[in-house]
């Protein structure tokens, strides 16, 4: 086991505990956002991670032999997750900004009409 | 070089509904007739799609779509092991039926509905992409492919939940939805992660093949189960299921009942096409069995103190999808043993044929609460009646709707009822019992919304029920009154093809 990979790993696991406590133990709408986005900062890291040899070069093919590239399909995965990260996060802000306007509060304990 | 239309349906199925998606904007530039048009044309093009596919694999056999394959027909080979493929079988045709017949109904239904608000070439737009996003999910044989469905899915229905949004709740319930879709994709993308990390490949073929039931397949395995169990509403993890359904408007509710039979059929594809080989058959088939009757019993005791019209049908559908649970799991369960072949195959053929009926009846139940919605203005039970003076239609498709989500013969929902009935008996006599007990609740509850809305004295309504929203229900309650008719063609010519292809039939 080398440095080089398992930091990322220790990481991946600290950002996804404090996804995770942020999500469970937050009352503010906008931090259990917020810990979702660590969450996925998280998963990103991990996947990227996975791509990781050492000593092999970015896998750009014009600047390298085949052989010596880190893996290509998880850049590619994490390039979408990401993107579809920031929509994800766009519409669960808006929907805060819309809770706020009706509710007068993103306190999650008073945006409760829905339970009767 | 001529393109095969036959074998290309399956990238139509998804190609249609997302062209059409960022078409219906457009039009509603020029006129809101137009819109209407194309959001149709768009509806019924992947009908036909879907029927297109549906023929080629009843008559030629099923096949692997490759992308930017020469011929949509070669298969894997050790160049295109990378590639994204769709599959075309049996399975994927019973779960695109289901949806196709769901959405054309939601849809037909939404231009009476949806004819006074306003933003409607969004509501459309969104419609669309979520029907391409629950059509992807099923057809996908690609990890990563199905993680990017679900995300489109997730997001698309969001955004329908909360169309309303001059109403508080219905934000509320959108952004409830929201977070645990989220946090099922992330958990998703992790699983995804740990099968790329073991053997590097994210093709459903690829992936059985070099399975071999590490800790961390197993790891791996559990999270998806959580999560396609959290998205199909399962209890206990169905809490949003009731909030979504109830606070999105009228037409869309059957959609996101889809989006969660979707997710279903994704479980059961995984389970029995990629891991069947990898787990503890039992074991698992056990969890599936433990879910469906939790989900069954709470699901119909919780309805059972609602006085919310669209609350109680969402409580009765979390109910519904644990008889599917319950009887795929007694199929998984008896997978190998001597048992499958005298009961198991007969609880799968009873499961997957309650999944479509209950895609079709459950629409036409939550469509006809949403004409009740629309007539009468409110939802609560209590201020509700005397409706059948002023929708004779409507009473009529509720009652066909009513009585097949109840199992009552000769409806389709007792066909699929009955099958499972008696196969589940074998394996054990209680879970029998139990189902039957629930679909005993599930008459009575049906009875008091009926009794409610619909009898007593004339409270006098101020709105007619539009032409478009009869004519929807019409085409439910025919598809409804079909399978009630050829319980037996239906089960041997679209369910039985359905569990070849899942590699296990008897």
């Amino acid at each position: 086991m080398n440095w080089f990979t398992v930091f990322p790993l220790i990481m991946v696991v600290t950002l996804i505990i404090m996804g995770l406590y942020v999500v469970l133990f937050k009352k503010n709408l906008i931090k259990i956002i917020m810990g979702i986005a660590l969450m996925q900062n998280g998963a990103n890291l991990f996947l990227v991670s996975l791509a990781y040899r050492e000593g092999y070069v970015a896998p750009i093919w014009t600047s390298a032999p085949s052989a010596d590239m880190v893996l290509p399909t998880p850049h590619a995965l994490t390039l979408t997750s990401i993107v579809i990260g920031v929509a994800t996060t766009a519409l669960m802000l808006s929907f805060v900004m819309m809770i706020k306007k009706h509710y007068g509060t993103i306190n999650s304990d008073e945006v409760r009409r829905c339970r009767e | 070089m001529n393109v095969d239309l036959l074998t290309q349906s399956p990238v139509f199925v998804l190609a249609i509904p997302l062209l059409f998606a960022f078409l219906t904007p457009l039009a509603n530039k020029v006129s809101k007739e137009l819109r209407n048009a194309v959001f149709l044309i768009g509806l019924l093009l992947t009908t036909l799609f879907v029927s297109l596919m549906a023929y080629e694999v009843y008559t030629m056999g099923s096949w692997i779509y490759v992308f930017g394959a020469e011929q949509p027909t070669t298969g894997l080979t050790t160049q295109s092991f990378f590639r994204i493929t769709f599959l075309a079988d049996g399975f994927s045709v019973l779960a695109a039926l289901t949806i196709i017949i769901t959405a054309l109904g939601a849809g037909i239904y939404s231009f009476g509905h949806m004819k006074e608000s306003n933003g409607l070439g969004k509501f459309y737009t969104l419609f669309l992409l979520t029907l391409a996003g629950v059509n992807g999910m099923v057809l996908t044989s690609d990890l990563f492919n199905l993680f990017v469905w679900f995300e489109v899915t997730s997001i698309a229905s969001c955004g329908l939940i909360a169309y309303h949004n001059d109403r508080g709740e219905s934000v509320e319930a959108a952004l409830k939805y929201m977070i645990i879709s989220v946090i099922a994709g992330l958990l998703l993308l992790f699983s995804i992660g740990f099968f790329y990390g073991e053997y590097g490949v994210l093709n459903y073929f690829l992936i059985r093949d070099s399975m071999t039931g590490s800790l961390i397949d197993i790891l791996a395995i559990g999270m998806v189960m959580v999560i396609l169990a959290m998205k199909a509403s399962s209890v206990p993890m169905h809490m949003w299921a009731p909030d979504a359904y109830s606070e999105a408007p009228e037409p869309i509710t059957p959609f996101i009942a889809i989006t969660s039979l979707g997710s279903l059929f994704v479980l059961f594809r995984l389970l029995f096409f990629v891991f069947r080989g990898a787990v503890e058959t039992s074991a698992i088939g056990s969890i599936l069995i433990i879910l469906g009757v939790l989900s069954m019993f709470i699901g119909v005791s919780m309805a059972l103190k609602q006085s919310d019209l669209k609350r109680l049908i969402a409580y009765l559908s979390v109910s519904q999808v644990g008889y599917m649970m319950m009887a795929v799991g007694v199929g998984f369960a008896t997978l190998g043993t001597g048992d499958y072949g005298i009961f198991g195959a007969r609880a799968m053929e009873g499961g997957l044929f309650h999944m479509i009926n209950d895609g079709v009846y459950k629409a036409l139940l939550f469509l006809s609460a949403g004409g009740i919605v629309y007539v009468a203005d409110t939802r609560d039970l209590n201020k509700l009646g005397g409706l059948a003076h002023h929708m004779p239609y409507t009473t009529f498709f509720f009652i066909i709707g009513g009585l097949s989500i109840a199992g009552i013969p000769p409806l389709s929902g007792f066909s699929s009822k009955l099958l499972i009935y008696k196969s589940v008996y074998l394996y054990n006599p209680v879970l029998a019992i139990i189902a039957l007990v629930v679909s005993i609740v599930t008459l009575a509850l049906i009875g008091k919304i009926f009794f409610n809305a619909f009898l007593g004295p004339d409270q006098g309504v101020g709105k007619k029920i539009p032409r478009s929203m009869i004519l929807a229900m019409s085409i439910l309650t025919i598809v409804v009154v079909l399978f009630s008719l050829f319980p037996n063609y239906v089960v041997a010519e679209i369910v039985v093809p359905a569990i070849e292809a899942l590699g296990v039939g008897a």
